[in-house]
């Protein structure tokens, strides 16, 4: 089952294992550059707040009604990571493993391809964790991704929208499967954690759509792991999934009487006070190639040329330094 | 009840001494802060032995139980859960008993879940 506890959705399987749970939160964070420049990973600033559906379905679209879940606040251009942790199980020296699929506008971030239901090995279209700590985008090439940032549903920028050619869902999709318990007594992957800054007051250039899709924006060096395990050792009888919605900030606090978050500070900003970036790489674990389908995707930047727009004000290239290895 | 916690935490922790020698008795009390002699007349059942809730919970953390569980056995509750009762206690007392003989099932749906639609 999924519960909302702290603004995170925590996965629990007490028919699997007492103690198999698995926290996804979501991120703030800075958007990096899409400049065509690689960047290493950004900061975490915390977790964007997390409301049920249910409690808000008077003012909100049919639609989200009909998916259920949750919904978060984003601006326009604003960008997002996921962090995955897993609980210690103590006395095994180890997190308790669970697959999880993650998908925007029901496209898949691992693979490109239409959401299924199901976990599917090859091509590999979920990642593991605990060996896969946070993802911040599209996984468009080995050891690169490009960052989730948030835009309109309709302008055309989604990876939703540019391979199906509609934005019928927007939003993000979560998945997830336990291990099997018999399988998890012999598995023992390490846990490691990111540093996360406090928020920041920044500006803000939003537009009051409602629905928010998320689309490539800047290239990121992040690894996507392959599966360590046998596909036997995951409990496919048991999965929990939950839809995401995102909803456009500006009407947050009409929906739900709260204020959203400030806007995040900038890359340059950022930069500017020297503040730290990351990189992460574990030892042994082999990464995935990344999606054709989703390198083939026009960059929110590369869009907003061939649109005429300028989506991404504040893009300005930065030297990113220093870096810390979390590794 | 106090038996029925002393034996539940032995065979735990003797479970888990049968892998890794660092489940002894000296070691598991050193951990959790207490003497090993007081740890032993936990497990024996000495009615005049007893634990603080900071205390059960750290040997809970240290032997992989669920806090909660071990409260229950050694028939405490939690500080936080009886801050709820008391707000309201009728109304929980009148919950808990209904709830008495309620599969698990049909308890946990009572937890709020995270609604999945059609999508």
């Amino acid at each position: 089952m999924i519960e909302l506890k702290n603004d995170s959705l925590v996965f629990t399987f007490p028919e699997v294992h007492p103690k198999a749970k698995l926290t996804i939160d979501f991120q703030r964070t800075l958007r990096i550059p899409d400049d065509g420049k690689d960047y290493p990973l950004p900061p975490g600033l915390g977790r964007f707040p997390v409301r049920h559906i249910d409690d808000f379905r008077a003012n909100l679209p049919k639609q989200w009604e009909r998916h259920g879940g949750v919904m978060l606040p984003m601006y326009q251009s604003e960008a997002l990571w996921l962090n995955f942790s897993s609980d210690h199980i103590p006395g095994h020296g180890t997190d308790y493993p669970f697959a999880i699929k993650v998908a925007t506008g029901k496209i898949n971030a691992v693979t490109g391809d239409n959401w299924t239901d199901w976990l599917q090995g090859n091509p590999q279209d979920y990642m593991v964790a605990p060996d896969q700590p946070w993802l911040d985008g599209f996984s468009v090439e080995k050891g690169f991704i490009r960052q989730f940032v948030a835009m309109p549903l309709g302008s055309g920028y989604s990876a939703e929208e540019q391979l199906t050619g509609s934005g019928e869902f927007g939003g993000l999709q979560v998945m997830v499967y336990p291990m099997k318990r018999a399988s998890f007594e012999r598995l023992f992957p390490k846990q490691v954690y990111r540093r996360r800054l406090d928020d920041h007051v920044m500006y803000s250039l939003a537009e009051p759509c409602m629905d928010m899709g998320l689309a490539p924006g800047g290239r990121m060096r992040q690894e996507i792991y392959e599966d360590p395990y046998d596909m036997d050792d995951w409990e496919m009888g048991h999965k929990s999934r939950c839809f995401v919605h995102l909803a456009n900030s500006l009407v947050w606090r009409a929906v739900t009487g709260d204020n959203p978050p400030t806007v995040p500070m900038t890359a340059r900003e950022y930069a500017d006070h020297g503040l730290p970036w990351f990189e992460y790489y574990t030892d042994g674990a082999g990464a995935l190639d990344g999606s054709k389908k989703l390198n083939g995707l026009k960059s929110v930047t590369e869009k907003g040329i061939e649109k005429g727009d300028n989506p991404l004000p504040e893009n300005a290239s930065v030297f990113s330094d220093p870096v810390i290895n979390l590794s | 009840m106090k038996n029925t916690f002393g034996q539940y935490i032995r065979d735990k922790r003797e479970r888990l001494k049968a892998q890794d020698r660092s489940y002894s008795v000296r070691q598991v009390a050193m951990r959790m802060g207490v003497e090993p002699s007081y740890l032993s007349k936990i497990e024996r059942g000495d009615l005049k032995a007893y634990l603080t809730e900071d205390k059960i919970r750290a040997l809970a953390e240290d032997l992989g139980e669920d806090p909660d569980v071990l409260l229950a056995l050694s028939g405490k509750i939690s500080q936080d859960v009886q801050e709820i009762i008391r707000k309201r206690p009728l109304l929980f007392a009148q919950l808990i008993r209904e709830l008495k003989d309620m599969p698990d099932h049909a308890v946990l749906r009572i937890v709020r879940e995270v609604r999945d639609g059609d999508w």
